[in-house]
């Protein structure tokens, strides 16, 4: 991954977690391999940085998390909050305003 | 060459240890981390490597410990933290009371209670000696210094610092102890 994009997704990198959580509950390695594959293989990060960015939106209060015990293994499954449902909504239109300008302005 | 397993539960140890050293210790973290990388081990399998490769790559994916720890660190300020702050500057603040009492001459006691509150409270797991060394002893000779304007009386923070780095070695050698056995 470019050092470029690295920097860029540091800053964006709680919106995109909170939108791979949109579509349902899911614990820490589906999240990572969600992000990977829906960047096409961009977003390809340290595995192990998403969990102090989960834990974090977790005490933000937009996750929240319960351990599965159901499957052969327990797992620590996220989910979004009504919180988070708003703040990413929130995210996503500055995003959208955000990449419209950079769009109209490097366009040739 | 180490066997598959061990080298999993060595990554979890190394960063069990780069989070205690930062006083973020949690088993659920570790418990979350056991997980991703034992699922990440049979993915990596699924792909065809070896068991022995599978973990090396897995874990490499995962990022060294010490960046993880560091990244949880910047992350969470632990609120235990945040209490044992608390009482060191509770505790400083209470002895620095009683030194400042007309009849109170007991310097042997005030020494005692320095040393002790900042090496009990590093022991609990404040990551930052000089701080709560710092916390603890700063206020008698901030005290008395507005009084009398006599720098010496600085060589009081000798005492919270003695402490503190004590006990920050003290757990240290606990925790060495605890990975022997």
């Amino acid at each position: 991954m470019g050092a470029m994009i690295g920097e860029a997704l540091k800053g964006h990198l709680d919106m995109l977690l909170l939108a791979v959580l949109e579509k349902g509950p899911a614990h820490g390695y589906a999240v990572i391999c969600s992000l990977r594959e829906r960047s096409g293989g961009t977003f390809d990060l340290p595995e192990g940085t998403i969990y102090p960015a989960l834990h974090r939106l977790e005490n933000q209060g937009l996750l929240a998390s319960n351990w599965d015990e159901a499957g052969p293994r327990r797992r620590r499954m996220y989910e979004l909050t009504a919180r988070g449902v708003e703040a990413l909504a929130r995210s996503r239109g500055e995003w959208q305003r955000f990449a419209r300008a950079i769009d109209s302005t490097v366009a040739r | 060459m180490k066997p598959a397993e061990d080298r999993i539960r060595n990554y979890l140890r190394s960063l069990e240890h780069a989070l205690w050293l930062r006083g973020l210790e949690d088993a659920d973290t570790l418990a979350e981390v056991e997980n991703h990388l034992r699922e990440s081990v049979e993915q990596e399998l699924e792909r065809g490597l070896g068991p022995e490769e599978a973990e090396r790559e897995a874990i490499r994916r995962f990022g060294p410990a010490r960046r993880i720890a560091a990244d949880f660190e910047k992350e969470r300020i632990a609120p235990m933290q945040k209490v044992l702050l608390i009482l060191a500057v509770l505790s400083g603040l209470f002895l620095a009371y009683l030194d400042s009492r007309p009849g109170w001459d007991a310097t042997g006691i005030l020494a005692g209670g320095l040393l002790l509150s900042a090496g009990l409270l590093t022991l609990l797991g404040y990551r930052r000696p000089w701080l709560i060394a710092l916390a603890v002893g700063v206020w008698i000779p901030l005290h008395d210094i507005s009084l009398t304007h006599d720098f010496t009386m600085l060589f009081v923070l000798l005492f919270p610092f003695a402490g503190a780095y004590l006990g920050w070695a003290a757990r240290l050698g606990a925790r060495k102890m605890l990975h022997l056995t």
